[in-house]
């Protein structure tokens, strides 16, 4: 029996190896392709014929914009509504389950899909043209369920005794909601905040059809300008001869992803000891 | 409450820098992704030029240019076909051509393929080298995945349905068939003449097979002999605007040749 388990431990480790390999070989296959090419230039200069030399200077500042666009749409409309989930509505009320049927539905539709809505209402019906705004708020659209869904989880973690103990110190909703609520449920927020921010920055169709493919310099939030992952994707496709580059930039992007993950990591800390 | 401040400004410059005024014009192309990138090198050099015009390129494909040139939201669209009949009502401007050619392995001894030959491989009638005159060996069909121009063509131009194609292998883009076909000595498949060319220059071990005995070369090309060809277009809807006008004389002259050649396509002069 112990041997069967010590068997079967080590036949799991292999796996995981093998599984680790995917990753690793897909890391390889980027830094040996992209590394030549990434330097403080690239990450500076102007894109030259069409991406295949210079930098990606320009689409760093439009992805940074977009995202913040995104996020700053995003983090106070989805806080907000994991807190009416959480703490207004009656969990078997109708309400909620309209609500989270609604949200399912929303997390389940395809990016491209939320690219038309956008398309349509932000760039063809209010007239902002092909821009980061039209972009930022799309995303925002299509992160929104999955970062409402991630709050609501994990402010549904803190425990029932918290709020009793809350109530009977005679502490006022408010207060409980500040100083024991959200401290408690950062990091849950804090990891959806990555979840969302990662799928936006991986997002490509999204952005073609409402950020747009333009690589100047942004100017203004009514400028088109093109994504990181818009920029690996249309190197990669269109342009004969731009697979250094288009690694370059993936291995930015890779970056950029480490670097949310590593703050987002920092803001799930802080508030925690505060809390105890 | 510093961070508090910082956000503060941030948004004060976010607002400022989005109300700025546009004293410039912008002129707008959306369409084909085949073309997009040569024609934002195009709209930087016509910038250059014309400092109070601004040249913004969407790509999203040739249908997605059509419709943004009838609607208004692109002054341009960039089709990489000639027009249908049902878009007579836009005016085609030919910047550019570009080909199709059949692709093999350059250690295969065969040099030409006729169109009858290509049709039944791809339709599975013919199966082996031997039977087309080359080395005994299955053959490796490369093909390309729904929704591409190149596709269209190819199926277009042999009569060919989608559905009785049988491929062995389902590619995206040019680059990749030519990784694929590079890869294979049995292989073979279609890409743009340019892109094919220019890797052979780089030194991939493919080949360029002459189609019903016409070379398949930017030159044949050129010389309207190739069959497998398309035009890559700039379409408006109406009567463009002055800056408008300029762009799309400048994009079919002999200024931007060399853009042109450099992304691997033939200048329509």
């Amino acid at each position: 029996m112990n041997r069967r388990e010590a068997w079967r431990a080590r036949a799991l480790g292999l796996l995981a190896l093998v599984l680790m390999l995917a990753p690793l070989s897909l890391l390889w296959t980027v830094f040996g392709d992209g590394i030549g090419v990434l330097d403080w230039q690239f990450l500076l200069a102007e894109p030259e014929q069409a991406g295949r030399s210079g930098g990606i200077g320009p689409i760093i500042v439009s992805t940074a914009l977009v995202l913040l666009i995104c996020m700053s749409l995003a983090v106070p409309l989805g806080l907000g509504t994991a807190l009416f989930l959480v703490e207004q509505v009656r969990p078997e009320g109708r309400l909620n389950l309209t609500l989270q049927w609604a949200l399912d539905g929303l997390g389940a539709v395809p990016s491209v899909v939320f690219g038309l809505f956008g398309y349509r209402l932000f760039v063809v019906e209010l007239g902002w043209g092909y821009s980061l705004l039209a972009g930022g708020c799309t995303l925002a659209c299509m992160v929104l369920p999955l970062f409402i869904r991630g709050c609501e989880q994990a402010l549904r973690d803190c425990p029932q005794s918290y709020r009793q103990a809350a109530a009977s110190l005679a502490i006022s909703r408010v207060g409980y909601l500040r100083r024991i609520l959200l401290p408690f449920a950062a990091p849950g927020i804090a990891a959806a905040l990555v979840l969302s921010a990662g799928r936006a920055l991986a997002e490509t169709a999204v952005l073609l059809f409402t950020a747009g493919y333009v690589m100047r310099w942004p100017e203004s939030l009514f400028d088109s300008g093109r994504t990181l992952a818009v920029h690996i994707y249309d190197l990669a496709m269109n342009v004969s001869g731009g697979s250094p580059a288009s690694a370059a930039t993936a291995l930015v992007l890779l970056g950029f992803a480490l670097v949310i993950q590593l703050l987002a990591w920092q803001i799930g800390k802080r508030p925690l000891s505060f809390a105890r | 409450m510093i961070s508090r401040n910082l956000i503060a400004l941030a948004c004060t410059t976010l607002l400022l820098s989005a109300c700025a005024p546009q004293d410039k014009q912008t002129i707008t192309l959306s369409g084909s992704s085949t073309i997009a990138p040569l024609m934002v090198e195009i709209g930087k050099r016509f910038e250059t030029q014309h400092p109070d015009v601004r040249v913004d390129v969407q790509a999203g494909g040739t249908s997605r240019g059509i419709q943004d040139a009838r609607s208004g939201l692109a002054a341009i669209g960039m089709a990489s076909r000639s027009l249908h009949a049902d878009e007579r009502d836009l005016v085609p401007y030919t910047i550019a051509q570009d080909g199709i050619a059949m692709i093999v392995h350059a250690s295969n001894p065969l040099d030409g393929i006729s169109s009858e030959q290509v049709v039944a491989l791809y339709t599975g009638k013919l199966s082996d080298w031997s039977d087309l005159g080359g080395a005994a060996g299955q053959v490796v069909k490369v093909h390309k995945a729904e929704g591409h121009s190149t596709l269209e063509l190819f199926l277009q131009h042999f009569g060919l349905d989608n559905a009785e194609v049988h491929p062995d292998l389902v590619i995206g883009d040019n680059q990749q068939g030519i990784k694929s076909v590079a890869g294979n000595p049995l292989a073979i498949g279609y890409v743009s003449i340019g892109s094919a060319e220019y890797e052979v220059k780089l030194g991939a071990p493919i080949k360029l097979l002459a189609l019903d005995g016409q070379a398949a070369s930017t030159a044949a090309l050129l010389a309207g002999q190739y069959p497998l060809s398309r035009e890559l277009n700039l379409v408006v809807n109406g009567e463009p605007d002055a800056n408008t006008r300029a762009l799309l004389a400048f994009a079919q002259s002999s200024e931007v040749a060399d853009l042109v050649d450099q992304h691997a396509f033939i200048p329509a002069l």
